[in-house]
């Protein structure tokens, strides 16, 4: 006897009837998951029934179909396995052996290099006292990182940068501020920078790449740095200090401590060295096993400079010293960063090694 | 000797390094103690054991510990002996290069060891003592600050100095044994004949030294302009105490007290007698400076204080000091050529007063609304994400080598090269982020075969006459043949940042493709990706397969589409199937998904679902937001599908 043919549409449509049955069935609480995967999977259940129908569609129509057989059958099989998970006493036949010990499956994970890390917690806990953080060059001309800064061609202050100087690319112009390139040895560079944007005030975070020509356990010739400008009426040293307590209690926490002594930058006046006490031997200058600390000076460890901007300075970036004044600070990311409690990191060109069996650890 | 105090050194240490010179380390050798000590190079006036007692006797009696000066050089009654005039010395010199010039000739001089005493002192304050007369001068640099020389009479011909600006080129032989050939316009002083006996200010000129056959010898203290002695020490390389003091621009009111303790240890010590007329050439004497401080000025800065205690402060440091209702107006000491403008007055009185005892109180005025940069906060997103996504990020050094640039094909004429380079290692400022990234891939590769990293910071492009154009770059490495997943990433960025996928087959070939094997796709004017190449990576002492994608983060940002439009969730169910193609060998699948896509209005998308030998089965969504789709609606729509993709793309339908 010859199958009659069926069209490819009707099957669907029994298809999707059958599913909507099924899926209202589920719902059924009074019969036990394995009594609807029976009725509803079995080899006597519709969807069986309408699956082996598939022989009497017209061939050209059986893909079709084979689609929607699968899709029926898939949605059955979630809607029994959600009814399962809901209705825990109610297990399903195929529970399989599951070997809970076995590791777990983890998401993909990566790491931020240690510097990134410290931006990021720089950049936020400025953020929150209203400093955007800014980026300016770390290759400038002479002009922003020393003559700007009130530190004019062969001024002895410039000997405590040991910069790099770089050839210069062509031959200068007349420009005067235009004459000399450099490695920004710290982001001061971006004092006047950001002055000359001509916004009153200023709340600036400037985090950048400084160079210095030197190398040693605190000491890489690439460097990181961030440099807090503010500028308004009337500022104070006590606003610089409030400044730092805030930024200190939020990064360090409670175990450390910092102090403000007198310093001399030709750019701040008054000038500030900013200390903190030492990570690795917490003040005392002797490791555990007796070893003088090679990471700090005596116990503490400068944090970076910082002072009152200098009157010269905020003429050459156009601010009037007599109606505004303001504070300045450059501290070195990767030195704040390993002063952080927990690092106990001794050598700073660690961090520029680049080995990933160290970066995977952060 | 110059402070007489009960603190402990431990006090003085403490208390001073809040307040003034850092002291940074004390140790004892026998009774005595000795501080190292940090002067910053603003105060002159303190490097030396009695500028550092003058603060501590100011700063200690703040903690209440009593400090007294003893011996204050600018106090001490200073009187000559009458001169006498046996003994005849001719001088000229120039009152801009050197405003102080003190001389004094002592005859029947014994040159021989030092004292105990002295030899102790300078050995201690770490000075090898080499005879009575040579020490004398270094005692009176290390006690007032002030260098001191002196030269063998005998050996000054025509007993004649004039001190000038040397020429281009002229020589001199300094005492260390030294010949320099001097670069001009330094200050130097030459006898009758012409030859130069002192490099001033640095060191003085073998030729005119004492010996232990000197019998007769003068004593010089001076003064120098400080751009001269800095430029001639910096250009020569020679830096020596005195140098380091005269280029910070000493007090000439010093010279003279301090003459008079060398003068007396000339005699006490060598047996010397006076012989000639007392010379001192001081043409302009020093005119104290007045600065005037606004009194609001200083409580903006401090906060609140008392007047009588900014009187009693600058007063303790020398000041003189009137005041109005308004202002103060001090009159700076001689040695205090620091203090010039009102910020430095503040700053006298804020250190003494203690940074301690202002309390901190964050900025009171509201915050400026500044927009932040848009590059900084994505690059920020971005690194998250690929942490997330497993990628572990490296930061290099910026610099590169001569040797790298080479290797890698880069104009080191139009490059920016570091003039004073620390390393070979170290010399340029790398045009291309993925020259950094080589050796420390190598390196890693060493240790593990399996690497996912990047690194997102600054190349320096070239641009002639000006700076860099820093430009933030992207490039993201895996070991092994990772082409899908590059694509992938890229793909996913790309999407992020709203920009439609910039991969342009018919501009491929016009692409620069550095590096890469066969397995590379450009990215437009973004960047590229790709396998590199193998002959390149053994060059490099890479023997694993690396993958590697390149953006250019700057322009990604500038491109980026934020803006996210929305489309109605579809209220009525797709339609899905499958459909399997045979294709040829070598054939390019993406733009026959695209033109699936396109095919019909109802084509919601078209995914690959799976890739067997040369069959590539598509899952086809049709959609229609208006109704429930029926086969009979499908049905012609897959049959164009089917037709295009075999008519124009030369595959066929497999279930066929």
């Amino acid at each position: 006897m010859t199958e009659e043919i069926i069209s490819g549409s009707n099957v669907i449509s029994l298809l999707l009837l059958a599913q909507e049955e099924a899926l209202s069935l589920i719902k059924d609480t009074s019969k036990s998951v394995e009594e609807l995967k029976l009725l509803l999977m079995g080899s006597k259940s519709d969807l069986a029934r309408l699956t082996k129908q598939i022989s009497r569609v017209p061939k050209e129509e059986r893909q079709q179909v084979g689609v929607i057989v699968s899709q029926v059958k898939q949605s059955i099989e979630q809607g029994l396995e959600a009814r399962a998970a809901s209705h825990p006493g109610q297990k399903t036949k195929n529970t399989t052996f599951l070997d809970i010990t076995m590791p777990g499956e983890r998401p993909p994970n990566g790491n931020l290099h240690l510097v990134t890390q410290a931006i990021m917690e720089i950049t936020r806990i400025f953020e929150r006292i209203g400093f955007t953080r800014v980026r300016h060059p770390e290759v400038d001309w002479d002009w922003y990182p020393f003559e700007s800064l009130n530190m004019p061609t062969n001024h002895p202050a410039r000997d405590e940068w040991e910069t790099f100087f770089l050839e210069y690319p062509g031959k200068p112009g007349k420009d005067p501020h235009k004459q000399k390139m450099v490695l920004t040895p710290h982001t001061s560079n971006g004092q006047v920078r950001e002055m000359e944007k001509g916004e009153l005030p200023i709340r600036m975070i400037n985090i950048a790449k400084c160079y210095r020509r030197q190398i040693d356990v605190s000491h890489t010739p690439m460097f990181h740095q961030f440099e807090g400008l503010y500028v308004d009426r009337n500022v104070s040293i006590g606003n610089l200090k409030g400044v730092f307590d805030h930024f200190v209690k939020q990064f360090f926490g409670a175990s450390r401590v910092t102090r403000l002594r007198p310093f001399h930058f030709q750019f701040t006046e008054p000038s500030f060295e900013v200390d903190i006490n030492c990570g690795i031997c917490l003040g005392t200058s002797k490791l555990e096993d007796g070893s003088t600390c090679k990471l700090c000076k005596a116990g503490w460890l400068e944090l970076g400079g910082a002072g009152m901007v200098h009157p010269v300075v905020l003429r050459n970036g156009g601010i009037d010293p007599d109606v505004y004044s303001g504070f300045a600070f450059g501290w070195g990311i990767e030195r704040t960063s390993m002063m952080k409690s927990g690092t106990k990191l001794d050598d700073i060109r660690l961090l520029y090694s680049n080995d990933v069996r160290f970066l995977q650890q952060f | 000797m110059y402070l007489k105090t009960k603190a402990t050194p431990q006090e003085i240490k403490e208390y001073l390094s809040l307040c003034g010179p850092s002291i940074e380390r004390i140790y004892g050798e026998g009774n005595e103690c000795v501080y190292d000590i940090e002067i910053t190079g603003n105060r002159p006036d303190a490097m030396s054991v009695m500028g550092v007692a003058r603060e501590a006797a100011t700063i200690l009696p703040r903690f209440g510990i009593a400090a007294t000066l003893v011996g204050d050089p600018y106090r001490e009654k200073v009187v000559f002996p009458k001169s006498k005039n046996e003994l005849k010395l001719t001088l000229a010199t120039d009152a801009t290069l050197n405003p102080r010039w003190m001389s004094l000739i002592f005859d029947n001089v014994t040159v021989k060891a030092s004292p105990t005493w002295l030899t102790k002192y300078l050995e201690l304050a770490g000075m090898r003592s080499l005879n009575n007369v040579v020490d004398i001068t270094n005692f009176l640099m290390r006690a007032y600050g002030q260098p001191a020389h002196v030269f063998d009479y005998d050996a000054i011909e025509g007993h004649k100095m004039t001190l000038r600006a040397s020429k281009k080129g002229e020589k001199l032989q300094t005492l260390d044994g030294k010949s320099h050939t001097l670069p001009g316009n330094d200050i130097v002083i030459e006898d009758k004949h012409g030859k130069l006996i002192d490099l001033c200010g640095i060191m003085g000129g073998e030729n005119s030294s004492v010996t232990e056959r000197t019998k007769r010898v003068i004593l010089f203290l001076q003064t120098y302009s400080p751009s001269h002695i800095r430029k001639t020490s910096m250009a020569l390389g020679h830096r020596t105490e005195a140098a380091a003091l005269f280029e910070k621009g000493l007090d000439t009111e010093l010279v003279k007290p301090v003459f008079y303790r060398g003068m007396e240890l000339m005699m006490e010590l060598t047996g010397g007698k006076p012989a000639s007329t007392l010379i001192d050439l001081y043409p302009k004497p020093h005119k104290a400076v007045t600065v005037s401080v606004p009194l609001s000025k200083i409580y903006s800065y401090i906060g609140t204080i008392s007047l009588k205690e900014i009187k009693e402060t600058l007063a303790s440091l020398g000041f003189r000091v009137q005041s109005s209702t308004k202002a103060i107006t001090v009159v700076v000491p001689s040695y205090r050529r620091d203090v010039s403008i009102d910020v430095d007055v503040i700053e006298e009185i804020a250190r003494v007063y203690g940074y301690q005892n202002i309390p901190s109180r964050l900025p009171e005025h509201a915050p400026p609304t500044t927009m932040p940069d848009p590059v900084l906060s994505h690059e920020e997103a971005l690194k998250i994400r690929l942490r997330d996504w497993g990628y572990t990020e490296l930061i290099t050094y910026s610099m590169v080598s001569k040797e790298l640039m080479e290797k890698f094909g880069h104009d080191t004429n139009n490059a920016y090269k570091i003039a004073n380079p620390l390393s070979s290692e170290w010399e340029y400022m790398r045009p291309d982020l993925f020259m950094s990234m080589v050796p420390v891939l190598r390196e890693n590769l060493k240790l593990t075969k399996s690497l996912k990293v990047f690194e997102l910071s600054m190349v320096y492009r070239f641009r002639p006459n000006n700076l860099p154009e820093e430009t933030p770059t992207l490039i993201v490495v895996w070991s092994g043949n990772k082409f899908l997943e590059a694509k992938g990433l890229a793909e996913t960025i790309f999407s992020l940042f709203g920009i439609p996928f910039p991969h342009d087959l018919a501009n491929e070939a016009k692409q620069p493709f550095d590096w890469y094997s066969q397995h590379r796709l450009s990215l437009s004017e973004f960047g590229s990706l790709g396998t590199l190449d193998y002959q390149m990576l053994q060059k490099n002492g890479i023997t694993t397969p690396l993958t590697r994608l390149v953006i250019d983060f700057g322009k990604l940002v500038a491109r980026a589409n934020a803006k996210k439009s929305y489309t109605p969730v579809p209220k009525y169910p797709p339609i899905m199937e499958d459909l399997s193609f045979i294709v040829p060998d070598n054939f390019y699948i993406g733009p026959l998904m695209e033109a699936l896509r396109a095919a019909h209005p109802l084509v919601f998308d078209v995914t690959l679902l799976d890739v067997h030998e040369n069959t590539r089965t598509f899952h086809i969504t049709y959609q229609d937001e208006k109704r429930n789709l029926t086969n009979a609606d499908i049905t012609p729509i897959r049959t164009k599908l089917i037709s295009l993709a075999e008519s124009k793309f030369g595959v066929s339908l497999k279930s066929r």
